[in-house]
C-alpha cells in the first residue's frame, strides 16, 4: 500500500509509492549532453553579454574580457526590470503593478562543460560566495522584498543556454511559496516557541535513513515529503534565516556538501537534468528570522508534472525518500 | 514594460514577460511522430489486457469486458492510491502520515485508435463528460474520499505515458488537495467580503473587456485568464453559477462538450497538436462539518483549466509560485479568436 505523508511546513499531502517503488534504472530522462556552438558565457564572448555588475578576475584583466572566475551579468532577457516604481493598481475584480525587480546571471566558471561537481572545492567556494555578495546588494534597495536563486541545469530543467549559470530574480513581493512556508513555520512557531526546521533535522539525524551526507556546519538528505524522486535538501545545523549571512568556513563547508551531493546524484543518474533553488527569509519586511531556516532544494527531472499536481498540488512520488537515500549514500 | 499580476481567486502572482517580445506563432510545434497502433492496450479486442471494467457504455448484448463498447472506465494498471484498507491517520515525530486510501481510474474515451479528445465526434465528448459525473457521483458514496479530480494528460509533453489513444483520468483522494483548498478559501474570502462570486463577477469582466474571450457561446465562456501561468492557458467556465460539476443538467454537458471541442480544436490547428493537460475545478464532497460548507454553493464556481505545455517550469516557478509567462494573455486570446475551426 502507498502512503500519504504531510509536509509539516506548508501542509501539502505526497502520496508515496512504497509498494512498488522506482529503482534508478526505471527512469527514462531526457539526458542532457551539451553540444557546445558559440556561447556567450565562455572568455572571448564577454561582448555578447550585457556589461557584468560583478566579477572575480586575476589581477591587471579588464572588465568584460577574459581572465574571470565568477561573472555577474543583468539577465539579457529580464523578466523583471530594474527602473522604475511598483505603482500598484487595481483593474477592476483584478490587481496589477509594474514588473520592477533584478534579474541577474552569475555565470559559475569558464568552463563550459564542468558542472557544480567537477569544479574544484575552491572554484565553488567563490561561486557561491559571489552568490552571498550579490543578495547582500541587492538586499540594499527596499523595493525589494525577496531573493530567489536558482539554477537551471539542462535542458529539461528549463536551462536555454548550455553553460552553467545560476540566476537571481530580486521580487517587489514575497512569493506565495515563500509565504506558506513562512506562515506554516510561524504557526509551529507560535505553538511550539521553536523552528520547525530544527526540529525537523535533529529528526533526520536521528532516523538517520533519509540522510546523504552530513558535515560540521551541513547536512544533506532526501525530505520525508518529497514531491519528487530523489529531491534533496541541504540545511545548514545552525538555525540562521539569511543564506547571505554564511561566514567564510560554511561557505566552505557548503561548497563540500554541494559539491558530493550532485556528484552522487549525477552517478546515480548520469547526465540528469536538475533544478536548485535556495529558500531564505524575505528581506525588508518584519518577518522574524527565528523561525526561519534557509535551506537549498534539488530537485532532479525525472518526472514530468502532470494533470493531477497542478490540479491539486498532491505530488507523486513513485520512490520512497527511504530507498532514494540509500541509493545516494551507496553511490561514490 | 512587464507586468506583474495577480489572481484574484489565489493570489499568485504572475510576470507577464515583454522583454523577449514573442508571437504568438513562434509557439507552433512540430508534428506528432505516429506510433503502431497494434500495440495499444485500450483499443477495442485489448479488453483482456486491462484490468476489469469498473463503468462502460455498451449495447445490451454485448459482454462485461469484450469489444463492442464506446467508453470504458479501468483501475489505473499502476495505481498509486488504493481502494481497499484504512486510513490510520498517524503522527511520525513532526511529520504526518496515512496510507494510500483512494481510486485511481482511466476514462477511455473511445474504442477506436484516436488521440485527442478534439477529434471525437459532440456526441463522444458528451459521453465523456457524462462519465465524469457519474464516476464522481459513484465516488462519492465512499465516505473514506473527499475529493474527486478528473484530468487528462495529452501528449508526452503533459506527462502521459505517451499511448496515443484519448483517455483521462480520475483519482479521489482521502484529504482535500491543497491547491483546491486555496482556490476554495480564496473564493470564500472574496464572497465574504462582496456576497458575490469572484468566478461570476470575473466572468462578468471578462465579457465586458473582451479581450481576453476566445469564445463565447451556449452558456459557456473560454477565456485566458489575467494572471495567465501559460501562454495560451485557457479556462472554460459556466455563466450560471454552479459549484458543482456533477449538478450541471443533461443539455449543459452537450453545450459543454461542443464549446470543449472547439477550444481543444483551436488549439490543435493554431499549434499543430500541442501537448496539453486539462483539469475539472469542482467542490469537494460537502461532508458533514458543522457551518463549514455553509456558504459554498454561491461562493465557489466549478470550471475547466486547460494548459497547453509549450513551455518549461523551471527553478524559479518550483521555488517562489511565481510564474512567468512570455506571452500576454491578450495576444494568445487573439490569436486563437481567430484560428478558424
Amino acid at each position: 500500500m502507498g502512503e500519504l505523508r504531510r509536509d509539516p511546513v506548508v501542509g501539502r499531502w505526497v502520496i508515496v509509492d512504497t509498494d512498488h517503488p522506482k529503482e534508478p534504472r526505471d527512469f527514462k530522462y531526457e539526458q542532457n549532453v551539451p553540444s557546445g556552438g558559440l556561447c556567450p558565457f565562455c572568455y572571448g564572448n564577454e561582448f555578447m553579454t550585457p556589461p557584468e555588475i560583478s566579477c572575480f578576475r586575476d589581477p591587471g584583466t579588464a572588465s568584460n574580457a577574459p581572465g574571470w572566475q565568477v561573472r555577474v551579468v543583468a539577465n539579457k532577457f529580464p523578466a523583471l526590470q530594474i527602473e522604475g516604481d511598483l505603482d500598484r493598481r487595481g483593474l477592476g475584480i483584478y490587481d496589477m503593478s509594474n514588473g520592477i525587480g533584478a534579474h541577474e546571471v552569475l555565470v559559475e566558471t569558464p568552463y563550459h562543460n564542468k558542472d557544480i561537481s567537477d569544479l574544484l572545492p575552491q572554484e565553488i567556494e567563490n561561486y557561491l560566495k559571489m552568490c552571498c555578495l550579490r543578495a547582500v546588494d541587492l538586499k540594499k534597495d527596499n523595493r525589494f522584498k525577496y531573493i530567489m536563486v536558482f539554477r537551471n541545469y539542462g535542458a529539461a530543467a528549463g536551462a536555454s543556454l548550455e553553460h552553467p549559470h545560476t540566476q537571481l530574480v530580486a521580487l517587489p513581493m514575497v512569493p506565495k511559496n515563500a509565504l506558506e512556508e513562512i506562515h506554516g513555520a510561524q504557526a509551529y512557531y507560535n505553538y511550539r516557541e521553536r523552528c520547525i526546521f530544527c526540529d525537523m533535522l535533529r529528526q533526520e539525524l536521528q532516523d538517520k535513513e533519509r540522510v546523504i551526507l552530513e558535515n560540521k556546519y551541513f547536512i544533506s538528505f532526501c525530505p520525508f515529503v518529497s514531491r519528487f524522486p530523489f529531491e534533496i535538501m541541504i540545511f545548514p545545523k545552525q538555525h540562521s534565516g539569511y543564506f547571505c549571512h554564511m561566514s567564510t568556513e560554511e561557505i566552505a563547508a557548503l561548497a563540500q556538501i554541494l559539491k558530493t551531493t550532485l556528484a552522487k546524484l549525477k552517478k546515480v543518474f548520469v547526465n540528469l537534468s536538475y533544478n536548485y533553488i535556495i529558500h531564505s527569509a524575505p528581506i525588508n519586511g518584519d518577518i522574524g528570522v527565528e523561525y526561519y531556516h534557509w535551506h537549498l532544494e534539488i530537485m532532479p527531472k525525472l518526472t514530468q508534472v502532470a494533470g493531477f499536481e497542478w490540479g491539486t498540488g498532491f505530488y507523486l512520488d513513485p520512490t520512497s525518500p527511504e530507498l532514494a537515500a540509500q541509493y545516494l549514500k551507496a553511490a561514490e | 514594460m512587464p507586468e506583474l499580476r495577480k489572481d484574484p481567486i489565489i493570489g499568485r502572482w504572475v510576470i507577464i514577460s515583454t522583454e523577449r517580445a514573442r508571437r504568438p506563432d513562434q509557439f507552433v510545434g512540430q508534428p506528432k511522430a505516429q506510433e503502431d497502433p497494434k500495440a495499444c492496450p485500450f483499443c477495442e479486442g485489448k479488453e483482456a489486457n486491462t484490468p476489469p471494467e469498473i463503468y462502460a457504455l455498451r449495447p445490451r448484448n454485448s459482454t462485461r469486458n469484450g469489444p463492442g463498447w464506446d467508453l470504458r472506465v479501468i483501475p489505473s494498471i499502476s495505481p498509486f492510491l488504493r481502494v481497499e484498507g484504512d486510513l490510520e491517520r498517524r503522527g511520525n515525530g513532526v511529520y504526518d502520515v496515512m496510507n494510500g486510501v483512494g481510486a485511481h481510474e482511466i476514462v477511455i474515451e473511445t474504442n477506436q485508435h484516436i488521440a485527442n479528445l478534439a477529434d471525437l465526434s459532440e456526441e463522444q465528448i458528451t459521453r465523456v463528460l457524462n462519465c465524469y459525473a457519474d464516476r464522481i457521483t459513484d465516488l462519492e458514496k465512499d465516505s473514506r474520499l473527499k475529493y474527486v479530480l478528473v484530468f487528462k494528460n495529452y501528449g508526452k509533453g503533459s506527462g502521459s505515458t505517451g499511448i496515443r489513444h484519448a483517455r483521462s483520468q480520475l483519482i479521489a483522494t482521502p484529504v482535500n488537495p491543497k491547491r483546491v483548498k486555496e482556490e476554495l478559501a480564496g473564493a470564500r474570502l472574496y464572497y465574504e467580503y462582496h456576497e458575490r462570486c469572484v468566478f461570476c463577477d470575473l466572468i462578468k469582466q471578462e465579457l465586458s473587456q473582451k479581450e481576453r474571450v476566445i469564445l463565447d457561446f451556449d452558456g459557456f465562456v473560454a477565456v485566458t485568464p489575467f494572471a495567465a501561468r501559460f501562454p495560451f492557458e485557457t479556462w472554460i467556465l459556466p455563466k450560471q453559477h454552479c459549484c458543482d460539476y456533477t449538478c450541471i443538467d443533461a443539455e449543459s454537458r452537450k453545450n459543454l462538450a461542443r464549446v470543449l471541442k472547439a477550444v481543444l480544436l483551436k488549439l490543435k490547428r493554431g499549434l499543430n497538436d500541442p501537448d496539453y493537460n486539462y483539469v475539472i475545478h469542482t467542490a469537494p464532497f460537502r461532508r458533514q462539518k458543522v457551518g463549514y460548507w455553509k456558504t459554498i454553493d454561491h461562493d465557489y464556481h466549478w470550471h475547466i483549466e486547460i494548459m497547453p505545455r509549450l513551455t518549461k517550469v523551471a527553478g524559479f516557478e518550483w521555488g517562489t509560485g511565481f510564474y512567468i509567462c512570455p506571452l500576454p494573455p491578450e495576444d494568445t486570446a487573439k490569436f486563437l479568436r481567430e484560428v478558424e475551426i
